[in-house]
Parts: structure tokens; sequence; C-alpha cells
């Protein structure tokens, strides 16, 4: 007799307990879900499954909501290029030295 | 921030300026200075003084009302003559100056007191220095910012204190930073929760900071390995010899085989930059043969001698 391994990432939240976390209505997340503004998994039932790292998305997504006045989609297009500027950024930074 | 700062100023706009100019100058200065977008500690504040400045500005109700009161607009009772109130205010002044104690408001209008220093302006305008996000939004948690943090290459050697100062809330204005030895260029040190700040109640967010090691007159830098070089005579790099070395930490012997040419570089293993989670760095010691620039006259006599008998040639292929 054997059983499948099944790897339960303890850190992952449940929809309700991330939507609490980030004080925000579940309904509203998962709409963030689906524009792929914020990251889920699916868990062994299909239920969302979310790291909380994702809560820093969220949090950067309401500041550029409520600073800057944008909508969802202009959210998700800004949150890509900040993050790919991040990286370039980083790149740029490791360049600095050209050591020998 | 609240106090004293001109809005107009705050915008870059002159006082004339029309309200398309304002909008323009106010969302050109809310991409700049988004905390999201400007990772600068600094750009936060910048960011609620713009967004306060064109709260007022931007409607023209308010907007008029600051143009007559100034600063202290919000404390002017709705109905207020703008002319009643200048005239209250040089009264007011000249109560001040002459040291109080006087028949109080002579000169003022009847039934308007002017009360400084008593009424709590963020009791007066609620979450409103939270910037915009502070209204209807909810609590929402701080950006975390960046500042880069520049050291010398002994300091990454060693280790070291810093204090470092931050705009904004008196509360927090220094840190004590410490930076453990062995950082290295580019390096990420997080203070957690001192970044921008929450609203109602959120969490703060992070502020990192990135360390600079600074150009070094001696030592180059490669990640761990630090590079020097070792000047040697001709014959010292001809006969091999034993150098003195400073390093960063103190001073080393480098043996240097005979033969050695300018460019052979001489390891010092674990010389370099420390490491706190494995392998330190080497330090390379990079010979370079320096000549005398006024050679004396038996040195340019012993020089022509051996160019006389040796028939070595650095330029001929092997």
């Amino acid at each position: 007799m054997s059983h499948a391994m099944v790897r339960v990432p303890a850190s992952r939240l449940t929809l309700d307990e991330f939507a609490m976390a980030a004080g925000l209505h579940p309904d509203l997340i998962r709409r963030l879900v689906a524009l792929g503004i914020v990251e889920a998994t699916y868990g062994p039932a299909g239920e969302l499954r979310f790291s909380r790292s994702q809560l820093a998305v969220v949090a950067r997504m309401q500041r550029l909501r409520a600073g800057l006045g944008l909508n969802y989609a202009a959210v998700a297009l800004v949150t890509d290029l900040l993050d790919r500027i991040a990286v370039l950024e980083t790149a740029l930074r490791g360049s600095q030295w050209p050591g020998r | 921030m609240a106090d004293g700062q001109d809005f107009y100023q705050t915008l870059g706009v002159p006082r004339t300026a029309s309200q398309d100019d304002i909008q323009r100058a106010y969302r050109r200065l809310a991409r700049q200075y988004h905390p999201d977008v400007n990772h600068d500690p600094g750009a936060e504040d910048r960011f609620k003084d713009v967004s306060e400045a064109y709260d007022v500005l931007s409607d023209p109700g308010t907007r008029r009302r600051y143009d007559a009161f100034g600063a202290d607009f919000r404390q002017v009772p709705e109905d207020m003559d703008p002319e009643t109130f200048r005239r209250s205010r040089a009264g007011a002044g000249s109560r001040a100056g002459a040291g109080g104690g006087q028949a109080r408001g002579a000169r003022g209008s009847p039934g308007f007191s002017y009360s400084s220093g008593d009424i709590d302006i963020e009791d007066l305008l609620g979450g409103f220095f939270g910037g915009r996000a502070g209204r209807g939004w909810g609590p929402i948690p701080g950006a975390d910012q960046e500042a880069e943090l520049e050291i010398t290459v002994e300091e990454a050697y060693r280790g070291t204190r810093r204090s470092i100062s931050l705009s904004g809330d008196g509360a927090r204005a220094t840190l004590d930073v410490n930076v453990p030895a062995g950082v290295t260029d580019g390096q990420r040190i997080r203070l957690a929760g001192q970044g921008g700040r929450g609203t109602e109640g959120a969490a703060n967010g992070d502020l990192y900071l990135i360390v600079r090691i600074a150009p070094h007159p001696r030592y180059r830098l490669d990640g761990r390995d630090l590079y020097v070089d070792l000047l040697l005579a001709p014959w010292e790099a001809a006969l091999g010899t034993s150098v003195a070395l400073d390093t960063p930490g103190g001073e080393a012997k480098v043996k240097v085989p005979a033969g050695t040419s300018s460019g052979r570089r001489l390891r010092l293993r674990g010389r370099g930059l420390p490491n706190s989670r494995g392998k330190p760095g080497d330090l390379f010691a990079e010979a370079k043969i320096m000549v005398p620039a006024r050679p004396s006259r038996a040195e340019r006599r012993l020089f022509e001698q051996l160019a006389a008998e040796s028939d070595f040639d650095p330029r001929r292929q092997p």
C-alpha cells in the first residue's frame, strides 16, 4: 500500500484568510486574480491559495490606485513595468564595479 | 509639513496659474514622487505635500479661501470677509508685539476671536494627512523605501555602525544601523518597519539600505576579492623578494618569486572581505614593476651593462 506524498505548503493562505489579511473583500481578491494582478495557485480541491508575499502586491496596488487614481488595468501595467525596472536596476548595480 | 508650506510653491506654479496648470503640475509631481515609483525615503513626504497642495488648489472655493487667508484658511469661519480678517490679523500681531495684557480685540472685528495653537489641525482634517490615500480607501500598508549607504573598503572589512537620519516623522529621525563585516557592494540591509507609513493603522513598509563601497585609492574590489598593486623594483621582480603589504586586515608578507613580471597576481587566500556565511574573499597583489625616473649615474651604468650582456627580449614570441 502506498500513499502519494503531498506537500502542503504551510504558508499558503486560503482566499478568506488572504482577504482578511489584506483588508479587502474576497470577491475583490478574486477579481484581482482574474486580472493577473495577484498571483494564486490552486489547492487540491481547486480552491485558491495565496502566498504571503502577495500581500505586498495588494498593498502596492492599493497605493497606486489611491495615490494616482489608476484603474485596475493601469495598475497591472504599472506593476509589471515597476518590476521590470527593479530587475534592470539590480543588474545595473551589479555592473557598476567592473572588477578585474 | 502642514505649517508653512506654500501650496503654489509645492506644485511649482505661480499664484496666477489656471486650474489646468495646477492639475498638470500635480499629475506630473504625483507620478514622480509616488512612493511605489520613487523609493527615496523623502519621496513619500513630498508626495503627501503635493497631494495636500492639490487638494486645496484644485477646488476653486478652497483656493479662493487659501489665497485670501493663507495657511490658516481652515481655521477661518466660512463667512469671514478677507478685509476684516486682514485687519484682525494686524490687530493680533500688534497685541503680541505689545506683550499682551491690553484690551483684547481692540481693533479686531467683533465676534471673531483668532485662537492660535488651540486647534489641532489633524482633528479638523481627519485622515487627510495620509495624503489622498487617507480618505475612503481603508488601511493601506506603507511602501518599501530604499536609500544608499556609502562605506569605505575598511568599513566593509571590519563592519561599522552608522547613524542615519530620516526625513519626516521626528520620532524616528535617526537610526543606528549595524553594518556587518563583509558586506558587499550592492547588498541590501533591511530595516523592518522603517519604510513608508501605512495609513489607518496598517503596517509600515521596510527601509532597505543599499550598501555602496566607495572607490578606494589602493584597493579595487570584485565581490569579496580585493586587488592591490604590488610595486616592485626590477631587481626585486627578477630575483624574488619578500614584501610587506598593507591590507585591510593588517600588514601581510608577500613572497614574490624570482622571475615575476608585471601583471602577475599573487594570491593571499582569505585576505579579502570576510564572509559570515562561507568562504572569505581573497586578496590579489598585482605585480607592477617600477623603474627610477631619474637613475643615478651608477644605476644608469649598471642598467647599460645589463642591456649589453642580456639577450632577454620580452617581445620575442616563445
